[in-house]
């Protein structure tokens, strides 16, 4: 299995700092907080994460001249998160380097979104990989699962579903994931059509010789094997 | 400044002047005195009179003339002594450094409320600010321990976060200096933003949306416009209907030299009569009286931020059947340049 992504919280209030450790732990990352504001920059290069999460307002250096500074030695993601909503923050922001911005109260879904979003990024520039699934080749931009010379038509709603599952195979992918990625990508689905959704999928796979492809586990979500 | 009004206001001076001359001309024939020496005198008397009445008349008249029609005229009023010349006479000088002391208080004490209004509002701020803190970990609680908590926990939380952010906007949408960028955004990428933040409440109360044709680029500000957009669709939610399939239509017309964002719903509508004054502020109408409690604010700073971000915003309704509210974006050339 891939390693876990490891992700710095650089945040000097206690209580949303322990939450955003809880919510990037159940997203399946490695949360490290930051624990020494006087030494920041050393302690980010010392952690080696593959992505920051880093606060305007912190102790010691601030977060933009922490930015300025941490550019000089390091092209990690940093995604910037402050309370205010200021744009000369975030022009500053910008220009030092930051990958993106992000004000408070954050969304949590909006949030993961866009630690997703750019660890994706970075983690596919240059190698165009092209996924597949059992010896089935994904191609995701056409909708289309080939074997050889078969192959099987998804719709662009299928297709998101089946790649968002395919990203985390083997492991449970709760329906709010799900419907959050397919908004996300413009299709403002109902539950409704999320489970019709799911169901065709789940039929074309099986037409295709695919059964029990994707498996239901109760309460929690679904699980592509 | 009137002549008739100037001479009735000096009438005591002017019958003394007749009653002197006239005594002066009697005691002179009394006196048997040479009459052309008599009519001499009458001649350059009145002369003497006339000139000392046209004289006042004229150097008062031209700085009482210019203090009214430059007071007409300016739309700041208290300006007007900045634009008059120092009057050349003692009544006018008197008056000019009374209005400027007057004047230099006025501005002291309007300076203090001003001052106190400014240290309030960056307090408002600040404190928002600080309020996020507590709310952002509530948010990311209910999120983490999503199993424990009922949803109506979140519910309510983001109405309460709504709520601050609302009066962050409110404090930003009245000082037109405020900070904010305008750049081009994708109205697809804004909308779907808003949409994934209300998508539980919009799920929970089964509300269909529906967004088409919105991959448009705009030329607005990001944040603004989502807390515009943020503040429509909740509109949208909170006055549905409950006896129809709610629903909400965000579309956009691209036209030549503007596009037109609209963001629909099927709900309750609003009165035909209440339309015209549904921006102004505190303004509930009979929506906020008769169902939801509202706090006649949404709209209004909507409206407020859309002036200073250079849109226009417009409402159409016909009560119990449907509400459009549309927002222009002008296109600019120049700025692809």
């Amino acid at each position: 299995m891939e390693q876990m992504k490891r992700i710095l919280i650089v945040e000097d209030d206690e209580g949303v700092r322990r939450e955003l450790e809880a919510l990037l732990q159940n997203a399946g990352y490695e949360a490290i907080v930051l624990q020494d504001f006087m030494n920041s920059k050393a302690e980010i290069l010392r952690v080696n994460p593959d992505l920051v999460l880093l606060d305007i307002n912190i102790p010691g250096l601030n977060g933009e001249m922490l930015l300025h500074e941490l550019r000089k030695d390091s092209q990690v993601p940093v995604i910037m998160v402050t309370s205010k909503t200021s744009e000369v923050d975030e022009v500053l922001s910008m220009s030092y380097g930051a990958d993106d911005y992000i004000t408070k109260p954050y969304n949590p879904t909006l949030l993961l979104l866009r630690v997703g979003a750019i660890l994706k990024r970075v983690g596919s520039a240059g190698v165009a990989q092209s996924q597949t699934y059992r010896d089935l080749k994904v191609n995701a931009a056409k909708g289309i699962l080939a074997r050889g010379e078969e192959e099987l038509f998804l719709t662009k709603n299928e297709m998101i579903i089946f790649q968002h599952l395919l990203d985390k195979r083997n492991s449970i992918v709760s329906r709010d994931d799900l419907m959050t990625d397919l908004w996300d990508n413009d299709e403002f689905v109902n539950d409704n059509t999320l489970t019709v959704n799911i169901s065709r999928l789940r039929a074309k796979l099986a037409d295709f010789g695919y059964e029990d492809a994707i498996e239901t586990r109760k309460k929690q979500g679904y699980i592509l094997i | 400044m009137k002549l008739n009004r100037y001479l009735k206001d000096r009438w005591i001076e002017l019958i003394a002047y007749i009653i002197f001359g006239v005594l002066i001309c009697f005691l002179m024939l009394a006196f048997a005195v040479n009459d052309e020496l008599v009519w001499l005198f009458a001649v350059l008397y009145i002369m003497l009179v006339l000139f000392n009445l046209i004289w006042d008349f004229t150097r008062k008249r031209s700085f009482y003339d210019s203090l009214i029609s430059h007071t007409e005229q300016l739309d700041k009023k208290y300006l007007v002594l900045e634009t008059l010349e120092q009057p050349q006479f003692y009544e006018g000088e008197l008056l000019y450094q009374n209005i400027y002391d007057v004047n230099k208080s006025m501005c002291e004490h309007v300076k203090e409320y001003q001052e106190s209004l400014n240290d309030f509002k960056d307090y408002l701020e600040m404190w928002v600010h600080e309020a996020k803190l507590p709310i952002a970990s509530l948010l990311l609680m209910c999120h983490n321990n999503k199993d424990m908590m009922d949803k109506r926990f979140a519910e309510q939380l983001r109405r309460l976060d709504a709520y601050t952010e609302q009066v962050l906007y409110y404090v930003r949408c009245e000082h037109a200096e405020s900070d904010y960028l305008i750049k081009e955004n994708m109205l697809n990428k804004l909308v779907a933003k808003v949409a994934i933040q209300n998508k539980d409440d919009l799920l929970e109360n089964n509300i269909d949306i529906r967004v088409e044709n919105v991959k448009l680029p705009v030329m607005t500000d990001g944040k603004w416009m989502e807390f515009i957009l943020n503040q429509l669709v909740s509109n949208s939610m909170k006055y549905r209907r409950a006896d129809v399939q709610s629903q909400i239509r965000i579309y956009a017309e691209d036209l030549a030299d503007r596009t037109v964002l609209h963001v629909w719903d099927n709900g309750r509508g609003i009165v035909a009569s209440d339309i015209s004054r549904i921006f102004e502020k505190s303004f509930t109408g009979e929506n906020g009286r008769t169902h939801v409690k509202s706090t006649g604010m949404g709209l209004y700073i909507v409206k407020q931020l859309c002036r200073n971000l250079g849109h226009t915003v417009e409402i159409a309704s016909v009560q119990g059947e449907w509400t459009d509210v549309s927002i222009t974006f002008a296109k600019n050339d120049f700025l692809k340049m």
